[in-house]
């Protein structure tokens, strides 16, 4: 899951990276409007964290663009005027979420897992597949009840796979949502990941279409 | 500098004052046109009058008669009035002995003033002549063929002259105070008439204040059109004003807040007693922020009467106040007619509804109702909801900035205070009980805008 955090002050915008980093998700940022319209138009994240005090181009205009262009990536936007004019600007503009500052992170953390969880239709906080259980509010795995241990990679790869239920996921579109822009990306390592994903958690959780991608086992 | 008793006096309205103006020289033009013209006519007539008695006294000269033997006699005039007593018309030959006179005088002589006219220059005089009746005398210094030199008058009744004079001036004050009249009415239309852009401005106005119009507009007389530029450019500049000035507040908002961000973020490796002290001293300063930003934006109103469309604001803020709690399974019933307006700024209806949304979401069982109208001459808008509503005792206590009754429901306990700051600020009021749906009801009214 990757995930694009627009905000002009550098220290909230590391704070922000580091704790969705943290939370299992690729973080890509931008610190002007310009910058985050054009990432936003062209790369496909799951979900984008939109200050809308920015430089160059302010955040609601970036939003309504991107909404113009057809984006429609969940958006949670942050604001430190919280008046309600700006709450219905921001949702009238096409944000799906809405956050006054200063705000606790585990709130931002929790409203991008709901906005990407109810993005891809999952109706409940806890993700099933089989013996397989994700919790979307702690990241934990367990299978059978066991606790699973992943890396943070591997829990991206199961947790794209885990939202998009019964979809052959190519391995072009799971590189695409599990990195970040700047990381050297190689599509062979999906394959490792998909690898050790199967001796972890069972050999009949990801079926592999040959020539297609992936997709979560159909039990 | 105007003379303060001249200021008094004037009233206040201007067309008063006009035809007040109007009326002052009609009625000195008028005095001044009656004068003239009677005093014309009347000259005219003494002149007629004095040609009359002059041809009578010819007529008395040409039948006198100066006997050789005796004192001159008069052969009787063919005026009859000569011969009746009294008659107004009068004859008189003064001489040392005994004088002459018409039969119309009687036994009363005309007391002629002591005059010394040149031989057959024509005088005038006024005298009071029988029954005390003013005279017009015209005399004549006479040579007989022998003897001392005779006066010789003849008077007629002022009456003559004066009634006449009278019954024109009669009827001159009578035509000049028709036309008066006339010209007056004509002030009167015209007056109206030309004040009417006035009038027209001054609708313009209130129909700006009751915010069914932003400026105003048309086209008006070249003397008013100036000023309405000039009053149009004001309501701009006051609009740029209160716009910077939001635009201000909120920059300093997000100079203040983005750093209590950070700050908050930090403070999660810290020692945990610290980390308390300072996440609480964060949040009061958030509130702080939080309080004076949405005063400044409520202070910053434009003169303009603005009105805020209810039904439409209501369902968008009920959608962000709903979606603000994905948690709580929460609908909103809208009651509002779709032409109804509030009379406030957008901005403040949002901070009103908004925040009591938001309360009414994070404490209905699941049902909230918003209903607007315009009653007794305002705007009253109420907002209730099914939850456990509020205790009397503690219902004053909401309205205290930062003040929560339950810390388990998330919240700054800001909204109510801020809600009552905007709507006292319009001259309105809050008021809670309890609702017909079982919980809180908040009663907002708001004054229309005078």
């Amino acid at each position: 899951m990757r995930v694009l955090v627009v905000e002009d002050d550098t220290a909230l915008a590391e704070q922000l990276a580091h704790s969705l980093e943290a939370a299992g998700y690729a973080v890509d940022r931008a610190d002007n409007g310009e910058d985050a319209l054009h990432l936003g138009g062209t790369e496909p994240y799951d979900a984008v964290v939109l200050d809308l005090g920015l430089p160059v181009l302010d955040g609601l205009t970036v939003l309504k663009r991107w909404r113009a262009d057809g984006v429609t990536v969940p958006v949670l936007v942050l604001t430190a005027r919280n008046s309600w004019t700006e709450r219905v600007e921001g949702i009238d503009a096409g944000a799906d979420d809405y956050l006054g500052k200063p705000f606790h992170m585990e709130e931002v953390v929790a409203r991008i897992r709901g906005l990407i969880r109810r993005a891809s239709g999952q109706p409940s906080p806890e993700l099933t597949h089989g013996p397989v259980r994700l919790d979307t509010r702690t990241g934990r795995v367990t299978l059978n009840g066991v606790p699973v241990k992943l890396t943070a990679h591997e829990f991206r790869v199961l947790s794209y796979l885990m939202h998009h239920p019964g979809r052959i996921v190519s391995k072009a579109e799971l590189t695409e949502h599990i990195y970040a822009q700047d990381f050297d990306r190689d599509s062979n390592t999906i394959e490792v990941f998909v690898g050790r994903l199967r001796r972890k958690l069972g050999d009949g959780v990801v079926e592999t279409v040959r020539g297609a991608g992936y997709r979560l086992d159909g039990t | 500098m105007r003379p303060p008793l001249l200021h008094l006096a004037m009233p206040r309205s201007l067309r008063a004052r006009l035809l007040i103006g109007a009326g002052l020289w009609l009625a000195v033009a008028m005095a001044g046109s009656w004068l003239a013209l009677t005093a014309l006519f009347r000259d005219h007539l003494q002149q007629q009058v004095e040609a009359t008695l002059a041809t009578h006294l010819d007529q008395l000269l040409a039948n006198l008669d100066f006997p050789a033997d005796g004192p001159p006699t008069v052969r009787p005039l063919s005026d009859p009035r000569f011969a009746k007593p009294f008659s107004g018309l009068y004859w008189q030959i003064d001489r040392p002995d005994e004088p002459l006179r018409s039969r119309s005088l009687w036994d009363v002589a005309l007391p002629l003033p002591q005059d010394h006219p040149g031989s057959g220059e024509l005088h005038r005089h006024e005298i009071l002549g029988p029954r005390d009746r003013p005279l017009l005398v015209v005399e004549r210094i006479v040579q007989p063929p022998s003897g001392d030199p005779l006066r010789v008058a003849v008077a007629a009744d002022r009456a003559e002259l004066d009634r006449p004079a009278e019954q024109f001036g009669h009827a001159l004050a009578a035509s000049l105070a028709m036309v008066a009249a006339g010209i007056l009415a004509a002030a009167l239309a015209q007056v109206t008439l030309g004040l009417r852009p006035l009038g027209r401005l001054g609708a313009a106005l209130a129909r700006m204040r009751r915010g069914a119009a932003q400026r105003i507009e048309g086209t008006w007389p070249t003397e008013v059109q100036p000023l309405v530029g000039d009053f149009n450019a004001v309501l701009d500049h006051d609009a740029a004003v209160v716009a910077r000035a939001r635009t201000q507040a909120g920059n300093l908002a997000h100079a203040l807040k983005t750093p209590l961000s950070v700050l908050r973020n930090r403070m999660q490796a810290a020692d945990p007693a610290l980390r308390s002290a300072v996440l609480e001293d964060i949040e009061t300063m958030r509130r702080h922020v939080d309080h004076h930003l949405a005063r400044a934006r409520a202070a910053a109103r434009t003169v303009g009467g603005s009105r805020t469309p209810v039904r439409a604001r209501l369902s968008s803020l009920a959608r962000v106040a709903t979606l603000a709690h994905p948690d709580r399974a929460v609908s909103v019933t809208v009651q509002a007619d779709d032409a109804l307006l509030a009379p406030v700024e957008v901005q403040d209806f949002d901070e009103i509804a908004g925040n009591l949304l938001d309360n009414a979401v994070k404490w209905a069982g699941g049902a909230i109702r918003a209903a607007a109208e315009s009653r007794d001459g305002g705007f009253v808008l109420t907002i209730e909801d099914d939850g456990p509503g509020l205790p009397v005792a503690a219902r004053d206590r909401v309205f205290a900035r930062g003040e929560r009754l339950d810390e388990q429901t998330p919240g700054s306990g800001l909204g109510l205070a801020i809600v009552r700051d905007v709507v006292e600020l319009y001259g309105g009021g809050v008021a809670l009980d309890a609702g017909a749906l079982g919980g809180l009801r908040v009663t907002v009214r708001l004054p229309d805008a005078a």
